[in-house]
């Protein structure tokens, strides 16, 4: 039992090429004061046979991720984050230990190592804490847009003194949509698999802009779609026995005004800030289709215009709105068409509703101001591509990836469509003929077929996307007041205020929950894990450490044979490490 | 049987052709020497020859449709369609000389073809983008007789003519849209590819000549297959099941056909119905949106336009039938834009086709390439040859 420990430690004293050597020895020690960061325990540079060993040597063990493969190697490219820490902090540490570093997925642990070896000693307890503190400003960088040198000359412009010098990190490649299904997963894609990383750190809370979604335009649909439907409510002949005053339109509409505005410059706020946020979750399957959501909230403040703020809207608005709508139409639908990673039969989600319910919005706006050409077009357009996806969803289809296998608030979003379009089509044919019954009827079936499934909506965690799928429920509401006022009868009035009803409780409960999370429960903002995915996936190597726990000679032996296959790896990775970063250093 | 696979090329024809040469017995009499050089000539175009060049003429036969719809202005035009009046109806008359001579070469070749290479014609059926354009001749000689300045649509020649061109679309639609949802191994899932929408145009072009007859019931006959198998190919297609692997990167102007499927029935349903109504300017908004979404991507297009192709040809007719479209919404609608959109769209088909016709009269030594990749037939062709 003796000899055991003093074999180890013989080992440890020993230097095993590439892992006892100096520099590695620097990392142990260095370690043990970046406690708030993730370590990985499980590769270590001795072997364990008793638990004595593991406790011995937990402390001095450093966390070296080995690369999958010496194929892995070439792509030093994707490593944009670590790559920028290093080059932010690094003053003369020898840059092939930081490159090696950052084949392990989690940046702390080398980032730290660096400040270590630039401050040229160990740092002490209390300068660690500011130094983290600096370090995890500079881990949001890879977000930042153009790495921070904005925030820089902002900073130089208020008058505080410049910090490192500007760096121009590469630019991450694009995320292949794999990446995002093969992380992430639930019905909105939020949730991160267990096995998978992130570039941020987790257990911090990140800057306020990063963590606002696109999601939040939902928001602003949801209330200006109630403005709209008190509207209605107050101005159509065939629910004024109810005695609505139009002034609760007014106040929804101020307040939804007010909503868009708040939401807008924020985002506007990230997007000159955090561009590299914005991109990633331009290229998040579902978050996509968010991107219609800011134009679509200001085609419904227009429709649900108080007569008493103006009564007449100039036809330039139209065609301003409809601009960013239809390039975007252009761009997604020609990727359902011919994007070979992003077509529609692995992408489809019901989200997608919210990419086609903007033709319609735009061509019922249109058509409620008198244009006539327009509003077809978009609704030719819509009803061809809603055809498609209607089709697809329908057929949940094997391959495609992201439909959600439980009943979620998001299925509420196949009712939304048809509301708006049997409006549309009233509106372009002047009378609500039977393309727009057609059109209404499939709605209502469609909202009854998921009412009554109501039991299935339960046990969801709350996410600001929900104020999306309330939209549809107001339209269908809208829907049948015009239908109510065309065919007038009790069970059609009935079915009016029902629906007002339903409309009006969600949207208020939906209201409370927020203002709970948002002031009570404070985490309306979580960490938006979606878009802080890694470029690849996590090796493997982590998961059999994770199981070593026996110690039975097998497994020391294939550990053995393991690292040491690694050990060449791992100094080919320096070799080649070392050439890139320093051909790299002319170019920044 | 794809056309992605990349034969090696096969031995060129005159060492095979020296080989049958010396196979015969030895003659010196030169009659005989040109009668097998004009057979071994025959042997190389016929065996080439497929299908996808009926491309050529569908692009003409379109031409003269849009060239003599802008040359007969209707009543009370407006004043931008009167500037067109001035086009010369002797152009017109060329250029249907000109698709008429070629349209009735390339029958009697593929007629030969059919006749002594009925194996690779075969091919061809089975090929899943090969089969489509076997609606190609008939499209192009429905075109034609629209044009035909001497025959109205109110004569017998006419009405048997329209018979003749009409009943082999029809059993081809038979043959094809049966075979797609009931044949285990060639089901629409598979075998869906942009090419699938030329059999619903030449439902469509059917349909439009029917309507001008006067038989309306043919007509709506007509339009309600082509329509309802245009929404199952068209969501099929969007859904990209099979992801990029349907269509060869040569063959990518193909995509075009996007556009050409609801020109097309827009013009059928505007014949039909009469006027120019609301469905017939959704079809033909539609067909706008498609093409503005094409336009936008030339990246698509790039590897395909290396080396000259008869595929090339596929950018020309869906352009026209776009154009034709146009022409009817601006009929309609009387307003400035619709007319400089028709225009446009004229004045863009216009060259490209002509730029066509220039680019392959220049290089008809490689409009009959050894190695066409567009070529269904090319994995029998050395077959065929080394046997």
């Amino acid at each position: 039992m003796e000899a055991i420990p003093s074999l180890i430690r013989s080992i440890d004293a020993n230097e095993v090429v590439g892992f006892d050597d100096d520099l590695m020895k620097q990392n142990v020690l260095d370690l043990q004061f970046t406690d708030g960061d993730k370590i990985e325990p499980e590769s270590e540079p001795e072997p364990e046979t008793s638990n004595d060993g593991l406790r011995h040597h937990r402390t001095p063990s450093i966390s070296v991720s080995m690369p999958q493969s010496p194929a892995e190697v070439p792509q030093s490219a994707r490593r944009v984050a670590f790559r920028d820490d290093v080059e932010l902090v690094e003053k003369n540490g020898p840059p092939t230990v930081s490159a090696t570093k950052f084949y392990s997925q989690p940046i702390p642990t080398g980032v730290g190592f660096e400040e270590a070896l630039a401050a040229g000693k160990f740092p002490s307890r209390p300068v660690k804490n500011s130094k983290v503190e600096k370090l995890k400003d500079q881990r949001y960088n890879s977000f930042k847009t153009w790495s921070g040198k904005l925030e820089r000359q902002l900073t130089t412009l208020r008058g505080k003194p410049a910090g490192e010098k500007p760096v121009i990190t590469p630019r991450s490649e694009n995320l292949p949509v794999d990446r995002y299904f093969d992380a992430l997963e639930g019905p909105e894609l939020e949730t991160l698999r267990p096995s998978e990383e992130l570039i941020l750190p987790e257990d911090k809370k990140w800057p306020f802009l990063l963590r606002f979604p696109i999601s939040s335009f939902g928001i602003c649909l949801g209330v200006s779609s109630q403005a709209i439907m008190w509207k209605n409510l107050s101005s159509t002949p065939s629910t004024h026995f109810l005695h609505i005053s139009p002034k609760i339109n007014l106040i929804l509409w101020c307040i939804a005004v007010a909503l868009f505005a708040v939401v807008a410059s924020s985002y506007i706020l990230k997007l000159i800030f955090y561009f590299e946020a914005v991109r990633r979750e331009y290229y998040h399957p579902i978050r996509v289709n968010f991107f219609f959501a800011p134009w679509v909230s200001l085609l419904f403040l227009a429709i649900g215009l108080p007569p008493t703020v103006s009564t007449h809207i100039p036809h330039v608005l139209w065609y301003i709105f409809m601009t960013p709508i239809f390039i975007m139409d252009v761009k997604i639908y020609g990727q359902w068409k011919s994007g070979g990673q992003r077509r529609l039969s692995k992408v489809a989600n019901p989200v997608n509703h919210l990419s086609i319910v903007g033709n319609f919005v735009g061509a019922l706006l249109g058509a409620s101001m008198g244009l006539k050409e327009g509003p077809i077009f978009f609704f030719a357009v819509g009803i061809a591509h809603y055809t498609v996806l209607f089709v697809t969803l329908y057929q949940r289809l094997p391959t495609n990836e992201t439909l959600p296998k439980e009943l979620h608030p998001v299925f509420f979003l196949f009712i939304a469509v048809p509301s708006v379009a049997s409006l549309a089509w009233a509106n372009i044919n002047g009378s609500f003929d039977c393309g727009s019954r057609i059109a209404y009827f499939l709605a209502m079936f469609l909202y009854f077929s998921l009412a009554v499934r109501v039991n299935f909506f339960r046990g969801f965690t709350f996410s600001l996307a929900w104020w999306a799928y309330t939209f549809p429920m107001t339209g269908a509401a809208i829907a049948t007041i015009r239908y109510s006022n065309e065919v007038s009868n009790t069970f059609t009035k009935i079915l009016t205020v029902t629906l007002s009803v339903i409309a009006t409780l969600t949207v208020f409960g939906l209201l409370v929950t927020t203002i709970l999370r948002a002031f009570v429960m404070r985490d309306l903002f979580p960490n938006d894990i979606a878009i802080a995915i890694s470029d690849r996936k996590p090796t493997t190597v982590r998961k059999w450490f994770h199981r070593r726990t026996g110690s039975s000679e097998n497994d020391i032996e294939h550990y053995l044979k393991y690292v040491t296959s690694n050990e060449k790896d791992v100094e080919v990775d320096m070799n080649v490490k070392e050439t890139d970063v320093e051909s790299q250093r002319p170019l920044t | 049987m794809t056309t992605n696979i990349k034969q090696p090329p096969p031995s060129p024809p005159p060492s095979q052709i020296e080989l049958t040469f010396t196979s015969t017995a030895i003659h010196s009499n030169t009659h005989e020497n040109t009668l097998i050089l004009i057979k071994d000539l025959c042997f190389l175009i016929l065996s080439r020859c497929h299908a996808g060049y009926f491309r050529i003429t569908l692009s003409l036969c379109c031409q003269t449709l849009l060239w003599k719809t802008l040359k007969d202005p209707p009543e009370n035009p407006h004043t931008y369609r009167k500037i067109l009046a001035l086009f010369p109806s002797t152009a017109f008359l060329l250029l249907w000389s000109l698709s008429l001579l070629i349209l009735a070469s390339l029958s009697v070749l593929y007629i030969l073809r059919c006749a002594l290479f009925t194996n690779m014609v075969k091919t061809e059926y089975l090929n899943n983008i090969g089969v489509n354009y076997l609606f190609a001749p008939w499209i192009s000689w429905l075109l034609l007789l629209q044009t035909a300045p001497f025959l109205t649509p109110k004569t017998y020649y006419y009405f048997y003519l329209w018979w003749v061109f009409v009943v082999p679309i029809f059993v081809l639609d038979v043959k094809i849209y049966g075979q797609w949802f009931t044949k285990g191994k060639r089901i629409l899932s598979k075998v869906a590819n942009p090419a699938s929408q030329l059999s619903v145009v030449g439902n469509f072009v059917g349909a439009r000549a029917a309507a001008q007859m006067g038989w309306k019931e043919s007509a709506m006959v007509l339009f309600t297959l082509g329509m309802v198998h245009y929404m199952v190919v068209f969501v099929t297609l969007y859904q990209r099941l099979s992801g990029n692997t349907c269509l060869p990167t040569m063959l990518r102007p193909v995509m075009f056909l996007f556009i050409a499927a609801p020109s097309m029935a827009s013009l059928a349903w505007d014949s039909i119905s009469g006027t120019f109504d609301l469905l017939s300017k959704m079809l033909f908004y539609l067909s706008l949106f498609l093409f503005l979404s094409l336009v936008t991507r030339p990246n698509l297009f790039k590897n395909s336009m290396k080396k000259f192709n008869v595929v090339w040809w596929a950018y020309s007719y869906p352009l026209t039938v776009l154009a034709l479209a146009s022409t009817e919404y601006a009929q309609d609608t009387r307003s400035s834009f619709a007319h400089l959109l028709m225009l446009l769209l004229s004045a863009l088909s216009v060259m490209v086709s002509v730029v066509l016709m220039i680019y392959t009269a220049l290089n008809t030594d490689i409009l009959l390439p050894p190695d066409d990749a567009g070529d269904p037939t090319i994995a029998t062709l050395a077959i065929n040859i080394s046997s």
